[in-house]
């Protein structure tokens, strides 16, 4: 090969290397990086001591408050800028590791102050020190107590993550687990002589299962019924408010029922008397009527009237459920034969709409009402079944067709061979 | 007079099964031509677009629930004149949501949750927002269309 020619390959050669290496490097994502730890006197000697003295100071970069600008001095008080042990000086305001009592006050500097707060996040709540002492927690605390919760316990400590950081004891997903870690210990909750079976009951619920299992953060955890701050257990008079929270129809349904007073005068707690509280499984039908496991026979016999309507209303919401699987049965058949059931997908939906609708009527126990919704149903449901049963019977009829069809190839067959064999030849 | 008695030749017996099976064969052809010139009752709604409305059909601040893909979908008319159209199934519980023309926004009856004119939830128990359909106004035809 030429010289010329041998340094143009060379050239080209070079030249794809780098576009490659250069292009591969702009497309590569950019290394994630680390925040550093803001250098001052308490991280730069805290960093080197080892042990558990070294723990804090190596992992505050993520901490919020350090991200915002504060230091070790915000919470500890001090003097950062002193060269040596000068300052832990009381004198320069060092106070130490903050005892369990104190830390509401100390967090509440800030957190209480809506001026300091509204400078960082405007919506934050500025409350929470003042909840807190209306809290279980906050009056146990008050009262000497220094096992409760307090700010720490939840939030976490060096650092303190956002709560909309994941990562955070307090994000939605991981409150069950954080709480669980004092309400599920039986040996720490053996002096308030309280259930430890919470969480457990918790993970194995409907709220728990969407939450944990399927990461629906719409799903309530313990802070969305008891409060965080404020965390008490929800009194009897208030359990269906709470729930309402989500579940506002079958509140509203609730209070214009008669088992609103009648619960009031028994002092049963509202929703939580059929549903449960924290081992809350999804609902059945089954739930209705007036043996077990329907929850209507803890309080009514068969024959007593709130027997006879749950009766009622078991058999109205059995016959539409019928009503509608069948529906779906049949188009689904005409479906998979090949039909084109659009059309009787409308009346099916509607119809199972009206049957949750009416599974949640229920609550408010108006046999009119909820036999209304099921009389509804029941009628979009036969619609559906017509038109599934006009799918089937038009898959009958074509396949009869294909029959006649074939019967007419035949004939013609057996005629043209014969037509054939008579014709005399040429 | 005197009755000619039937003699059926094997050349007439099959002028007989010719005719006959030309007659069928004219008959299983015609009758599908016939089937597929007259409308046929179901309609195809698997389509990506639908035309759901004609302009002037809905009123402002109203709502209408049709099929499409074979489920429920619901086209709105805003007060502000323009239109919206989402899927009709509630993602709570797969219940038919409905229009409100006194909320203003969409509502599922079943269980009372609330989905604003963008398929967000503003209320009640849906974990996720109502998928959304491209509305567009062509001629005097509104085409609901799902999104590539």
């Amino acid at each position: 090969m030429p010289d010329r020619a041998r340094w143009c390959v060379i050239t080209a050669v070079a030249g794809l290397l780098w576009f490659f290496s250069t292009g591969l490097a702009a497309a590569a994502p950019a290394p994630q990086t680390v925040p550093e730890p803001p250098s001052d006197g308490c991280i730069t000697c805290h960093r080197n001591l080892g042990g558990r003295l070294a723990a804090p100071a190596l992992k505050i970069a993520d901490d919020i408050h350090v991200r915002r600008g504060f230091t070790c001095t915000a919470c500890h008080g001090g003097d950062a800028k002193a060269p040596g042990m000068e300052a832990m000086d009381p004198k320069r305001g060092f106070v130490g590791r903050p005892k369990p009592a104190d830390l509401p006050a100390v967090c509440g500097k800030c957190h209480s102050s809506p001026e300091i707060m509204r400078r960082f996040n405007p919506r934050i709540p500025t409350d929470e020190v003042a909840r807190f002492q209306t809290s279980v927690h906050g009056q146990k605390l008050s009262a000497g107590d220094q096992r409760v919760a307090t700010c720490t316990s939840c939030h976490g400590v060096h650092p303190i993550l956002a709560v909309t950081d994941s990562r955070s004891p307090v994000f939605p997903s991981s409150v069950p687990a954080t709480c669980a870690r004092c309400h599920a210990d039986a040996a720490y909750m053996k002096p308030y002589g309280i259930p430890i079976t919470q969480y457990a009951e918790y993970k194995t619920s409907v709220h728990g299962e969407a939450l944990l299992g399927r990461g629906s953060k719409q799903a309530p955890a313990c802070n969305d019924c008891h409060g965080n701050h404020g965390a008490v257990p929800p009194g009897v008079d208030s359990v269906a408010n709470v729930c309402a929270q989500c579940h506002g129809s079958q509140r509203d349904l609730f209070t214009r029922s008669p088992h609103r007073a009648a619960f009031e005068s028994m002092g049963l707690p509202q929703c939580t008397a059929c549903h449960g509280n924290h081992q809350i499984s999804r609902p059945s039908d089954e739930m209705v009527g007036t043996s077990p496991p329907a929850v209507c026979a803890q309080c009514h016999q068969a024959d007593s009237k709130g027997g006879v309507a749950a009766k009622v209303i078991r058999t109205a919401l059995e016959d539409l459920k019928q009503s509608t699987a069948a529906a779906g049965d049949l188009v689904a058949r005409a479906e998979n034969a090949g039909m084109d059931m659009s059309d009787a997908k409308l009346p099916l939906s509607d119809a199972r709409t009206q049957l949750i609708l009416a599974r949640n009527l229920a609550h408010g126990l108006s046999l009119r009402e909820v036999q209304s919704a099921t009389s509804e149903g029941v009628g979009l449901s036969r619609k559906a079944a017509d038109l599934g049963r006009a799918g089937l019977a038009e898959i009958e009829f074509r396949r009869r067709g294909l029959v006649a069809a074939l019967v007419v190839i035949a004939v013609l067959s057996l005629g043209l061979y014969l037509k054939t064999r008579t014709t005399p030849g040429p | 007079m005197v009755r000619q008695p039937l003699r059926v030749t094997r050349r007439s017996l099959a002028d007989l099964l010719l005719a006959a099976g030309l007659a069928g064969l004219a008959g299983t052809v015609l009758y599908p031509l016939v089937r597929y010139l007259i409308p046929p009752k179901v309609k195809e709604v698997t389509a990506g677009s639908i035309v759901a409305a004609k302009v002037g059909d809905l009123p402002p601040n109203s709502g209408k629930i049709l099929l499409f893909g074979g489920k429920p979908a619901i086209l709105v008319h805003t007060s502000q004149g323009t239109y919206k159209a989402f899927t009709a199934v509630c993602t709570h519980l797969a219940c038919t949501v409905q229009y409100r023309p006194d909320f203003g926004h969409i509502w599922c009856a079943c269980h009372d949750g609330h989905f604003d004119l963008n398929g967000q939830v503003i209320g009640g128990p849906p974990p996720r927002p109502l998928a959304e359909f491209t509305v567009t106004v062509k001629g005097t035809e509104i085409v609901v269309t799902r999104p590539a």
